[in-house]
């Protein structure tokens, strides 16, 4: 079972996110991945600079096609992997390309 | 008075055709678009749900109408596909939000017409002063079994919008319900996909019902068909809605705009909110505007707004139309 | 006082599905011992380096675990930094030495890998890098591809440079009877197998491997030996995200300015060494951080072929982590038992001829923890 009280923590966090704007500054595409993740392969992660210079690391969402160093992208709210079906499902931030 | 100050509306980007599903049922393509009068669906993504998608349509009515999530005192979540059964969609979204802890908040549950029923019910709190904005939402990524008809038309995308008495773009002039028990689509608990019966979904239920609140309603604010420019149905395909109208004599112009089914399919709760939204982008000043939802099991909430001079500014701020979001969309390919 | 190597020892690396943990760290703690020619009730601390014993089969306390096996009583810890924490151990046992309370100690560095899907290797190794990479979905590839592709967008480094350090490295371990992997490979075979997170295929990569390597070290040899003349670390962020600079192992720089310090020798006076290459681009971006090159040419510092045994100067004569295997805790304390090896002069098939000075260089996660070891006869 996962931790609801980490999740609770962290969730807290979250609202400043969604809507920030950024650019990537690299990515990969995983297509070996670790537990909870296994149905979304192949995806693609990126170190993502936002417009006030924070650096954040996503997977970028809703992009089936490549993406480039220097792609404009938007934070935004999804699931996290996959959890127990018993579990607390965790939201986390994601970036989809602009 | 008491009306809608600001919406959003979120339609995910991908889309699946009829004709695909069609195929790889085996079935014949032409035959069922033409039926049903829808072309193609909207779907989310995986990493999508009730939530996520509640969360972008309430962030765009937050900002389109420069509200502080802190002022939202009500937040409702009607869906037939909340995350979980027990723990409320409307607590995760409000604090992905930002809002307070001084909020009323509570999951609904009344199939297609779980959203309007929250409308109804923030009403009586924005109208008694009890919350100065309350939020609304209908959000549905619902499923249907594969190659039942309703496979064809269950859609995800998600509407949301914020009532209070500053700031009215459209006011809530009045509002009915006409419900019965009337069992034409459920889902037991611990069942993955809906249950229907078929054509008893038709007359008994779909037209009974909104033709029921529809009459009640313009008998009580004394009104006609005519009266309005715009007419909003709930559309479970793009066949009943269009019948409902024209019955109660609403002309296939006044119909148009709400119209969305044909192109994203039923998003079940968030049906008739995305139809309103779209009504709402283009709307006049001082216009009157019907929506009748349907919520199977079964009942009707039937709505008469009035917008307001307040609507010109804010369809200018307004950085994501309904229009926008059809257009703006990605094929995926159908698989089971 | 001078820290010895006074005995090594080294298992073979591979798939030993019928050896347990305690096996391994006794065969090679076994070796070690007898190679020091002690007593072992003369140990005085036991320093054990394993990164994933805890979380995947619920054994803590390693420390007690090796001197039970052993039947002593000496001091014992468990010591972790991802992997690096072979060479934590080791910087920790010269620690022991040089504080006086000690005159023997033993370092085992053992890790089993095999007995479990790799997708729970995978996912149990990116406990080295940071939560927000794990959330993002993360693994130990996929942080060193973001490392590649900037290396490869600033300096134009090429797949092949890449594939060029899997070949060396196979052609080395080749030659090595404890290796994992004791074949060689072509530059196209790394370049056609599959991606595992673009742009590195499965053999830029290193292999999951069980193994256990160990040293006694000594203030008061019964012989005289090598001696660690430089024993230095670095850290930097835990996240990626937050480092200054993705091109680089900053914490390598910093830890290989240390040790040169301590040691008074330098780059120059370097004649053989074992580098971190837990990805290809890994032993590229070592060439440039530890000051063997100048940046943005590694690449080409590989591609030139000087760094292969018979030439210049030998980077990963054992095989390096890609083809002698990676066994998480056994690999900092392997490159010593290789480099006092070389420097002994009993390499056999894969001496450096005259090796006098060698180096050691183990990272834990994407950098975040560096040690760096300077050995001389």
């Amino acid at each position: 079972m996962n931790s609801p009280v980490k999740n609770w923590r962290e969730a807290k966090k979250l609202h400043i996110y969604p809507g920030k704007k950024g650019k990537i500054v690299t990515w990969t595409n995983v297509f070996v991945a670790p537990n909870g993740f296994e149905h979304e392969v192949p995806y693609k992660v990126a170190i993502v600079e936002l417009l006030d210079g924070q650096r954040i690391t996503a997977q970028v969402t809703d992009s089936d096609r490549d993406v480039e160093i220097g792609q404009k992208v938007i934070v935004v709210i999804r699931r996290i992997g996959k959890q127990n079906p018993d579990d607390v499902i965790e939201y986390g931030i994601k970036v989809k390309p602009l | 008075m008491t009306g809608i100050v600001s919406y959003g509306t979120y339609i995910p980007k991908y889309r699946i055709k009829l004709a695909d599903i069609a195929r790889s049922h085996k079935k014949n393509g032409d035959e069922i678009t033409k039926a049903l009068q829808v072309y193609e669906k909207a779907v989310a993504s995986l990493d999508e749900d009730t939530a996520t998608l509640a969360v972008e349509a309430s962030r765009q009515a937050l900002l389109n109408g420069n509200i502080d999530p802190k002022d939202i005192h009500a937040i409702t979540v009607g869906s037939e596909s909340h995350p979980y059964v027990v723990k409320p969609t409307a607590t995760i979204v409000g604090e992905l939000l930002g809002v307070s802890n001084n909020y009323f908040a509570a999951d609904l549950e009344f199939a297609c017409k779980a959203a309007t029923a929250g409308m109804q019910f923030v009403w009586g709190l924005v109208e008694t002063e009890k919350a100065r904005n309350g939020l609304i939402i209908g959000s549905d990524v619902a499923q249907a079994k594969p190659g039942d008809i309703l496979e064809y038309t269950a859609s995800h995308a998600a509407g949301a919008f914020i009532l209070g008495k500053k700031n009215v773009i459209a006011e809530i002039v009045d509002f009915v319900s006409y419900t019965s028990n009337t069992p034409d689509f459920w889902r037991r608990d611990g069942q993955q996909y809906p249950s229907h019966g078929g054509r008893f979904t038709g007359e008994p239920a779909y037209f009974h019902h909104v033709l029921g609140a529809s009459k009640v309603l313009l008998e009580k604010v004394k009104m006609d068909a005519s009266d309005f420019a715009h007419a909003v149905f709930h559309m479970p395909n793009g066949k009943f809605p269009k019948i409902a109208a024209k019955r109660l004599g609403f002309s296939k112009e006044q119909v148009a705009t709400g119209f969305i089914v044909d192109r994203i399919g039923n998003p079940y709760s968030a049906s008739s909110l995305v139809g309103l939204s779209a009504v709402l982008d283009i709307a006049k000043p001082e216009e009157y505007i019907f929506l009748c939802s349907y919520g199977s099991g079964a009942g009707s909430d039937a709505f008469v707004f009035k917008t307001t001079k307040e609507i010109i500014t804010y369809q200018k701020r307004n950085k994501n139309p309904v229009v926008g979001q059809i257009e703006d969309k990605e094929y995926k390919a159908y698989r089971i | 006082m001078k820290i010895h190597v006074a005995g090594v020892g080294l298992t073979r690396f591979g798939e030993l599905w019928n050896k347990s943990l305690e096996d391994l760290a006794m065969e090679a703690a076994g070796q070690a011992i007898s190679d020091a020619r002690i007593d072992k009730q003369k140990i005085g601390a036991i320093f054990v380096a394993n990164m994933l014993s805890s979380k995947l089969y619920g054994q803590d306390h390693l420390g007690a675990v090796v001197t039970s096996a052993l039947g002593i009583n000496a001091a014992a810890l468990r010591v972790e930094g991802a992997c690096a924490s072979g060479g934590l151990a080791v910087h920790m046992a010269v620690q022991s030495l040089l504080s006086g309370m000690y005159e023997h100690v033993l370092v085992v560095g053992v890790e089993k890998m095999t007995d479990v899907l790799p997708s729970l290797i995978t996912t149990a190794l990116s406990g080295a890098g940071s939560e927000d990479e794990r959330r993002a979905g993360l693994t130990f590839p996929g942080l060193y591809a973001l490392m590649a592709r900037m290396h490869m967008q600033t300096y134009g480094t090429t797949r092949e440079q890449m594939a060029a350090v899997a070949v060396k490295n196979h052609f080395h371990a080749s030659l090595n009877d404890r290796a994992h992997f004791q074949f060689e490979i072509s530059i196209e075979k790394v370049l056609t197998s599959p991606t595992i997170s673009n742009p590195f295929t499965l053999f830029d990569a290193s292999p999951i491997s069980d193994g256990a390597a160990a040293v006694v070290l000594s203030s008061k040899p019964i012989k005289k030996g090598v001696v660690i003349t430089g024993s230095a670390v670095a850290t930097d962020t835990i996240g990626l995200d937050k480092r200054k600079n993705l091109t680089e192992l900053t914490a390598t720089t910093i830890a290989a300015k240390k040790a040169w310090k301590q040691s008074g020798v330098g780059v120059k006076n370097i004649d053989v060494m074992e580098v971190h290459d837990c990805f290809t681009i890994a032993e590229i971006m070592a060439m440039e951080d530890l000051g063997f090159c100048a940046k943005g040419e590694g690449g080409r510092f590989i591609e030139s072929g000087q760094t292969r045994l018979g030439k210049k100067l030998p980077v990963n004569p054992s095989g390096g982590l890609k083809a002698c295997g990676h066994p998480v805790g056994a690999t900092g304390i392997k490159q010593i038992v290789e480099i006092v090896q070389q420097l002994r002069g009993v390499s056999g098939k894969r001496q450096v001829s005259g090796a006098k000075v060698g180096l050691t260089h183990n990272v834990g996660g994407t950098g975040a923890t560096v040690v760096v070891h300077i050995l001389q006869k």
